[in-house]
């Protein structure tokens, strides 16, 4: 076991700990003192998880593949479900190490807040105190996420998949005396369930057709059964969904979704958007940690983990799941008053640019936003809780202005948010935050494949090979194939693009096969000792398309001279440590063409235009957010003469601010992209992926890539400064233009005020629905149910009569007492002569005596009576 | 008349029995009993010595039996006078109607 999981494993288990000693010992320890024992188990979280990243960051590729690998045989037998044994073990890769980091340095700092927080909150619910229990729940949301984290197992995974949304149910709920924080966190957590079920729908699939929960294992046992097109691709079966037929959906594509429908509750995806602005309702650390930089990045963090389990055809779900969210939630934004509604929205909205990037294939770049946006968000909700603290309590947005001169931390710190999130950056430069690295990769790869997709992707001649390294790595099946561009030796830069259907090791001819029969850790083994060897530099062959069909001989009609341009001239490079910038790439060419026929569809237009929309409303209803809290005049006089700032709550706003700088060049980028080799089997992982460094550089690629089309660079990257200007032209003087905007539109403002309408449609369609079918059951249940149970009542009953008063009354006791009653005549016959008189005895006795004489006499004896004395007398 | 044979004896013995157990029948008083009982026990005694004289029984025989006859009534006199003694000291009385604690 090498350190890096024993850090990981104590690192999960001391947030645990401190949930135990605050559960036993909390009230005895009191106010602030309960709050320190979280913090400083947080931060030895925190503190191992910082070593992990530093180390890891250390090692090259190599020993981190050998290292995931003996990870993933260090794993510790738990219990057999049927056949299917089920392992226990840290899952150990750069996508987990970052996500620890990042989930305990939040934690960590969000805690400190919520000491300050606290202590100007009240900590009484139902009159008694819950200061302890506030920490004592944290703490075990500590515990459940990292466990998430580090879970290997789809099993476990799920288990602290629930375990986090109960952290969040008793958070949300922790004013559980105010109807509003119960009735939310009631509807958090049913929301939650249809989710939920979904995903058990999916485990249950995974269980049933992969015969494991172990995710490499699992991903091998599907890539297998692709290949073999066996078990869960065998099985097809037609959906007709408004006319739009998805024929041939395989069970795959159904196990996909369902496992996507438990990170549609969890990330709050569209039908079941509905929980997380009210989810608002719980204290507002809870809303930075839980519902803005952590739990809700699970289901994120799930789709990226089961992301070897999806076809083509759950990604474009995914895809369209996510727009749909990432659109309509933005809109929203834009109407809402209260401080932390708008920040709801905006999270919300967020998530579906990640969950739309997964499901477009940007893994790496939907992850590097989930980074990104999980520093600045968590920085943003703290803002708005000191905001809100400061103020009085006070959350409508009306209400504030002019906060800035009173609180300038809180608006510098909460302005690097707002431009994180914008996406503020400069094109060309490489200059930029967060948002703007990862949300335009996003949007760059959609562009990607909503247009450039049925372009010839590769071609081969003198200047462009396609190369097939068909390599195992721990999933024992992933093969990384990149396209690398033509010219790439150059350094002129061009879209690296994932193969879309690298796991495609099924050759007709038989030349291309993954290393049969060996144990993945010896593959790995030869993964990791061996660069480019000679034996799999093959020529590969695909076939079996996914979902579109893709004719060889149409690609080898491409194949030709006159279409290698800039776009769509790309060699093919398949290797596992393709990551590695470093790595001279032209040693593995091989001088056969590769026929690609497999393909992924190209993405719907409307996808890509819808998210491209939605990078101009994000930046402007960010803007209108800060601006109308912190700048113009006050509107309230008693809000602005209350408002202050605590040094306990704007500290860790300062180092969160610092750190959406640090994660935005830092070594997050770089990570996820190593992560990408081996954590997908790049079914369609399609980004700027590995080559480059930093996040700049990649960002510097993908600029070039949009200079054959400009509009779309500029289009892109200034996007945050033009919706700045329009929402400072709006609000620099107050609210009364917006106003009147909102009048010009009307209904479409009142649509989007009411959210909608989506509560007063689940309120109509699911708790009326629900209350009426009460009811149909409540009618069967009184005149049916009751109707027979009454009917076998009174049969029993008189049934009871009859065998109580018929039966058992005359015969059952006619017997005995008659028995009784008879030995009793007897008796009394019998005693009747015993009188106990002397007299009467003798009597009897004489009596009885010349009974017996004449009986001898008369009847006995032959003799007659004279026989006797004759004898006597002779 | 006919001389007296046994058959006069043992008609004697019969009648003597007879108000013996007569006697017992209803004397109330414990003593007029144990006085039937020695009529009944006398007129037994009286068989015994008829069939004797006649020699209808080897020997001797009847006369012991007799003998024992009456040491028997001896014995069972004092028993039955001591049963008297109680039954007075119990009832205060020595009707045996009244000793009925026995009764079926």
């Amino acid at each position: 076991m090498s350190n890096y999981e024993t850090y990981l494993a104590i690192g999960v288990v001391i947030p645990l700990i401190s949930f135990v000693i605050l559960l036993f010992f909390g009230p005895r320890l009191g106010k602030p003192t309960a709050g320190w024992v979280a913090v400083s188990a947080m931060g030895a979280s925190c503190v191992l998880a910082t070593m992990t990243l530093v180390g890891w960051h250390g090692e090259d590729s190599i020993a981190r593949m050998s290292l995931t690998a003996a990870a993933s045989h260090n794993q510790f037998h738990w219990a057999d479900l049927g056949a299917v044994a089920v392992r226990i073990g840290v899952k150990l890769d750069s996508l987990t190490v970052i996500m620890f980091f990042m989930v305990t340095f939040i934690s960590f700092w969000i805690f400190v807040f919520s000491i300050g927080y606290m202590a100007g909150h009240s900590d009484e619910v139902a009159g008694k105190s819950k200061y302890h229990r506030f920490f004592c729940y944290l703490s075990l949301f500590g515990f459940s996420m990292l466990g998430l984290v580090v879970s290997s197992n789809l099993l476990f995974l799920f288990i602290f998949w629930e375990l986090v949304g109960l952290c969040s149910y008793l958070l949300i709920g922790f004013y559980f005396d105010k109807k509003f924080a119960s009735d939310a966190a009631m509807k958090a957590f049913i929301t939650n369930r249809v989710g939920d079920f979904g995903f058990i729908f999916g485990l249950m699939m995974v269980f049933f057709f992969l015969h494991t929960l172990d995710l490499d294992g699992a991903a091998a046992e599907f890539a297998h059964q692709y290949r073999s097109e066996s078990g869960i691709f065998e099985q097809g079966f037609v959906i007709n969904l408004f006319g739009w037929q998805l024929s041939g959906m395989t069970l795959a594509t159904a196990m996909g979704i369902g496992l996507f429908c438990g990170a549609m509750g969890k990330s709050a995806q569209f039908p079941l958007q509905v929980w997380l602005p009210d989810a608002m309702a719980g204290p507002t650390p809870v809303s930075a940690l839980i519902h803005a930089a952590t739990m809700v990045a699970a289901g994120v963090y799930l789709v990226a983990r089961v992301f070897r389990l999806l076809t083509p055809d759950a990604q474009m779900f995914i895809a369209v799941i996510g727009c749909i969210t990432l659109t309509l939630m933005a809109l929203v934004a834009v109407v809402q008053t209260d401080i932390k509604k708008c920040l709801a929205y905006s999270t919300l909205s967020q998530l579906g640019y990640m969950i739309f990037g997964l499901g477009v294939g940007a893994w790496i770049a939907a992850l590097f936003h989930l980074m990104t946006h999980a520093f600045f968000k968590a920085m943003l909700f703290l803002g708005s809780g000191q905001v809100i603290e400061g103020c009085h309590h006070e959350q409508d947005m009306r209400k504030m202005g002019g906060l800035m001169k009173k609180m300038p931390m809180t608006g510098l710190t909460f302005l690097i948010g707002v431009l994180a999130i914008s996406g503020f950056g400069i094109p060309g430069m490489g200059v930029g935050l967060g948002g703007y690295f990862s949300k335009d990769e996003i949007l760059a790869v959609a562009w990607d494949r909503s247009y450039m997709w049925n372009e010839p992707i590769e071609h081969h001649g003198d200047a462009g090979h396609a190369e097939g390294d068909l390599q195992s790595t721990s999933a024992g099946t992933s093969v990384a194939v990149r396209i690398v561009p033509e010219g790439r030796s150059d350094n002129s830069p061009a879209i690296h693009r994932r193969d879309p259907m690298p796991t495609v090791t099924r050759s007709p001819v038989g030349t291309v096969e993954s290393t049969p029969g060996l144990h993945p850790s010896l593959r790995d083994s030869n993964v990791s000792g061996i660069r480019n060897p000679p034996a799999i530099n093959r020529r590969a062959t695909f076939d079996r398309p996914y979902g579109a069909d893709r004719d060889v001989a149409a690609l080898t009609a491409a194949d030709t001279p006159d279409h290698r341009n800039a776009e769509s001239s790309f060699r093919l490079v398949s290797d596992p440590h393709a990551a590695i910038p470093s790595e001279p790439r032209d040693s593995s060419r091989a001088d056969a063409p590769t026929s690609i026929k497999a393909g992924i569809p190209a993405l719907p237009k409307w996808l890509f235009w819808c998210a491209l929309i939605t990078a101009y409303v994000t930046p402007f209803y960010m803007m209108r957010c800060w601006w109308m809290t912190f700048m113009g005049k006050p509107r309230d006089q008693h809000v602005h003469d209350h408002a202050h700032e605590s040094p306990m709550m704007w500290f860790p706003l300062v180092v969160l601010a610092v750190f959406t700088f640090v994660a935005s060049y830092w070594v997050f980028r770089p990570m996820i992209a190593d992560a990408a080799a081996v954590a997908t089997n790049a079914v369609a992982v399609v980004g700027l992926d590995g080559v480059a460094d930093t996040a700049g550089q990649a960002h510097g690629e993908l600029i070039h890539v949009h200079d054959a089309h400009h509009w779309l660079a500029t289009g892109v990257g200034w996007s945050w400064l033009i919706a700045f200007v329009v929402a400072f032209l709006i609000y620099r003087n107050g609210l009364a233009l917006g106003s009147k905007l909102k009048a010009l539109f009307g209904p479409l403002a009142t649509l989007l005020e009411k959210k909608y309408y989506f509560d007063e449609l689940y309120g109509f369609l699911f708790v009326m629905g629900c209350r009426a079918v009460a009811q149909v059951c409540r009618f069967f249940d009184t005149y049916i149910i009751d109707m027979f149970a009454n009917l076998a009542a009174k049969i029993t009953e008189r049934f009871a009569a009859f065998s109580g008063r018929g039966v058992d009354a005359n015969v059952v006791d006619g017997v005995f007492n008659g028995l009784a009653a008879t030995s009793m005549d007897i008796s009394n016959l019998v005693r009747s002569p015993q009188t106990g008189r002397i007299r009467n005895y003798v009597l009897f006795a004489a009596g009885g005596a010349a009974v017996v004489i004449l009986l001898v006499l008369f009847l006995v004896s032959p003799l007659a009576p004279g026989t006797m004395l004759s004898a006597i007398n002779p | 008349m006919a001389d007296i044979g046994l058959m006069h004896y043992l008609m004697l013995a019969a009648a003597l029995f007879c108000c013996g157990i007569f006697v017992m029948m209803t004397k109330r008083n414990a003593i007029g009993i144990l006085i039937g009982v020695e009529l009944v026990l006398n007129s037994v005694n009286i068989n015994f010595i008829a069939f004797d004289r006649y020699r209808l029984i080897h020997g001797l025989d009847g006369q012991i039996a007799a003998l024992f006859v009456i040491l028997l009534a001896a014995a069972e006199a004092a028993v039955a006078v001591a049963i008297c003694m109680n039954l007075y000291k119990n009832l205060n009385t020595i009707d045996v109607d009244r000793g009925d604690a026995l009764h079926g």
